[in-house]
């Protein structure tokens, strides 16, 4: 066999392997969705998002969690998306090139595969304990704001990375500041790549359970927050709680409580997905 | 231009009569990039409304001489210079140098069209914003003038808030161009304006830069000879950080009084 | 709205045209005085002559500039060539109007009228006049049938030319002691030829330059897609 046919069929065997191993990724996916949305679907209700926890599985629902979800949601966002922007913003455009700057981003791009759970401790011991937060609310989204800080940061720095130098030396030679220049031309240009950032890490952290529960966020809570300094619960702890109950009833509940988890992560990716389409579409370099 | 006067106490001091006859001037000028040496005693004059352009081979310090007069090379890393820069006989670098004032002054336009990834009318009012200015009729003016000087406005006078990316090449550089002109600045650097255009938007904007040298000061660089033939009035031959020759373009061009120059000119090298 | 280049080749043909008008009051004026032995017109011929020469160094340089500046092609490239051969040929024109304000300058005695009348070169004088404000015209115009009828003008001097001589010697033979005037006008006579010549080669240029475009505009006409071979 010549060479020409040897190259031909290696390309073939790699197309087909690697069709093989996105069916397999798929085919999973599939099943495992598939396997949800059949024990899970039916008990999807009106009744069922708005109905508090209760010991009997046909009773409880998840509004106590998801409204514990939408509160940390928020006060994350709240908290991380400056803080993170701003770090981001500093480090690539004021922060000098030096050996500490190149060890700072270098421990800020590892912090991002810390596992959560030494967050938790961490959140733990800083804001439940030392800063007398307690098991709250505020207490949760600082941690997950925590945890989620470095990827907004990495994310505002390739976004503003990604702005071409030529428009910044436009804008300097044109009398602005710095300021002015990131201001005016920098942020409005990376402005979209930031928020898919921020919005992806957000999706994230709606879906962590361990630091949230290191932190005292609790299995079984009958009401929802007034107020940040609540206790609370989200609905990946819920859907952990069900799940270890030997009813057959919360093996259900926790199917559909996954069905609407899903469904918010993916709403929320979506979301993401388009802003990053529309930003591209403006910014044709 | 304000501002600039702010510069009389740092330049009075040390100055000349003579430097002063030059719009721009550049004295026993060394710039370093770290180790390298990039220029090396370069001392001439720009005249007033004239055309100058700065031609040589690449990496001969035209680019780096050119940057000299807004302080762009400030932004490089490790870059170090010796000797005196100065405008309208006044020294621009300086610690008490403000130096978005004196861009206000000397704009710039680059060799990739680079307008901002905004509309027309936002690309031209930039200059304008950035100084605080809010009026909106007065904006408004300012940018249909600028337009006008820059051959657009005809082009786009019926769309000003299209996206500037959605243009042509040739069209980009003319916003770019309009935007510094907004700012009404005396001197107008440009680096290799035209390399990256069409031959007939080229023309355009060498046409352009011959009407503009009645209101403005311009200094070119170009790495195409005979542009520099067709639109300068002197022209400066930097080789290898040097400047070997600098003087009337119909001087250079029919008679040079440096064989390199010659060597250069004629296409033996470079 | 006129281009750069097309600024510096108006100016130049404004020039040229500029130097063709001293050629015509030069020549003139060369006649007067050569007619009329009149000394102080032939000393203010020989004063022009000077601006002629500056006027011709003035114009070889406007061409060479043009030519390294703008490296014009096609019929600008033919207009530059053109003016060039014509800034010379000009140039020569004037040469010969001094040379004959020199020899006035020279003359110690009135040459016989019987003999001016018999050359006729008063109609010579008038020819070449004639002709230098046809070509004049023509140039201004860019009209090549003004510039063609030199040459049948030039034929015209010519044919007066070797006639001229064959009378000279009559003369000369008649009145031997007349020979040194007579030598004069038959030099006189000689270089209004040449004047012709020079004349006709102006016209020449002229029509190389002009018929260039004349012709693009024609082919384009026809066809505005084909190019020109």
């Amino acid at each position: 066999m010549n060479n020409r046919r040897k190259n031909r069929i290696a390309d073939k065997a790699f197309q087909v392997w690697g069709i093989a191993c996105t069916f397999i990724g798929l085919v999973l996916l599939v099943i495992f969705i598939g396997d949800i949305l059949i024990d899970g679907l039916g008990r999807l209700s009106w009744d069922f998002i708005t109905a508090l926890p209760s010991r009997r599985p046909e009773s409880a629902g998840i509004w106590t969690a998801m409204m514990g979800t939408a509160w940390v949601l928020v006060f994350t966002t709240i908290i991380s998306f400056p803080l993170g922007v701003a770090a981001g913003i500093y480090l690539e455009e004021y922060a000098k090139k030096s050996h500490l700057a190149n060890l700072l981003e270098i421990n800020i791009s590892n912090l991002a595969g810390v596992p959560s759970i030494i967050y938790g401790l961490l959140g733990l011991e800083i804001f439940v304990r030392v800063m007398n937060l307690g098991p709250s609310v505020l207490a949760g989204s600082l941690t997950l704001s925590l945890l989620i800080l470095p990827i907004v940061i990495v994310a505002t720095r390739e976004s503003i990375k990604a702005v071409p130098g030529s428009i910044k030396e436009a804008s300097f030679a044109l009398g602005a500041t710095k300021w002015q220049t990131i201001r005016n031309q920098v942020l409005p240009a990376s402005f979209g790549g930031i928020l898919t950032g921020v919005i992806l890490a957000l999706s994230r952290a709606i879906g962590e359970t361990a630091p949230l529960i290191v932190i005292g966020a609790l299995a079984y809570v009958p009401f929802a927050p007034k107020s940040p300094m609540d206790e609370f619960s989200v609905l990946p702890i819920q859907i952990f709680n069900w799940v270890s109950r030997p009813q057959q009833g919360f093996i259900t509940n926790a199917a559909a409580a996954i069905i609407i988890l899903l469904l918010i992560t993916l709403v929320m990716n979506g979301i993401a997905v388009y802003f990053r389409n529309r930003w591209q579409k403006k910014m044709k370099w | 231009m304000i501002a600039l006067m702010e510069l009389k106490e740092e330049g009075y001091k040390k100055n000349d009569h003579e430097s002063r006859s030059f719009k721009l001037e550049a004295s026993h000028v060394d710039v370093w990039y770290g180790q390298f040496h990039a220029l090396k005693n370069v001392s001439m004059g720009m005249t007033a409304n004239h055309v100058t352009a700065l031609i040589g081979p690449s990496g001969c310090g035209k680019s780096t001489f050119l940057r000299l007069f807004n302080r762009m090379n400030d932004y490089i890393d490790e870059f170090r210079m010796e000797g005196e820069i100065r405008l309208d006989g006044f020294k621009i670098y300086g610690k008490k140098i403000e130096v978005e004032q004196l861009r206000k002054d000397v704009g710039m336009v680059f060799q990739k069209p680079n307008p901002f990834p905004k509309s027309i009318f936002e690309n031209v009012a930039y200059g304008l914003k950035i100084q605080g200015i809010t009026n909106k009729k007065f904006i408004s003016e300012k940018v249909e003038t600028a337009l006008k000087q820059s051959d657009l406005w005809g082009e786009v006078k019926d769309n000003l808030k299209k996206s500037a990316l959605a243009l042509s090449g040739g069209q980009q550089q003319r916003v770019c161009i309009a935007r510094t002109l907004a700012v009404e600045p005396s001197v107008i650097l440009m680096d290799e304006p035209t390399s990256s255009l069409d031959p007939i938007s080229t023309a355009r904007i060498e046409e352009l830069i011959f009407q503009l040298k009645e209101k403005y000061t311009i200094v070119i660089v170009t790495h195409n000879m005979q542009q520099a033939g067709r639109v300068s009035d002197n022209t400066a031959f930097f080789y290898l950080g040097e400047l070997v020759e600098h003087g009337k373009t119909k001087q250079i061009f029919t008679n040079p009084k440096h064989e390199r120059t010659e060597n250069y000119i004629s296409g033996r090298f470079g | 709205m006129m281009t750069h280049l097309e600024k510096e080749l108006s100016k130049l043909k404004q020039s040229i045209l500029e130097m063709m008008d001293l050629a015509k009051f030069q020549l003139k004026k060369s006649e007067e005085a050569f007619i009329n032995s009149d000394f102080k017109l032939a000393k203010e011929i020989t004063r022009n002559e000077k601006r002629m020469n500056a006027m011709e160094l003035s114009i070889d340089l406007d061409c060479e500039n043009i030519l390294a500046l703008f490296q014009p092609v096609a019929t600008d490239l033919r207009f530059v060539i053109s003016m060039l051969k014509i800034n010379s040929d000009l140039e020569r024109i004037g040469d010969y109007a001094d040379g004959i304000a020199d020899y006035v300058l020279e003359m110690d005695e009135a040459i016989s009228s019987d003999a001016i009348n018999a050359t006729e070169v008063g109609k010579m004088f008038h020819i070449t006049l004639s002709m230098l404000t046809d070509i004049s015209t023509a140039l201004n115009d860019e009209d090549t049938s003004l510039a063609r009828k030199v040459y049948k003008k030039d034929a015209e001097l010519n044919s007066l030319n070797s006639m001229a001589s064959q009378t000279i010697r009559k003369f000369i033979k008649k009145d031997p002691d007349a020979t040194r005037s007579l030598l004069f006008l038959f030099s006189v006579i000689r270089k209004l030829e040449r004047v012709g010549d020079h004349i006709k080669n102006i016209a020449e240029n002229a029509v190389f330059y002009i018929e260039a475009e004349i012709m693009k505009h024609k082919k384009l006409q026809k066809d505005p897609n084909k190019k020109e071979k």
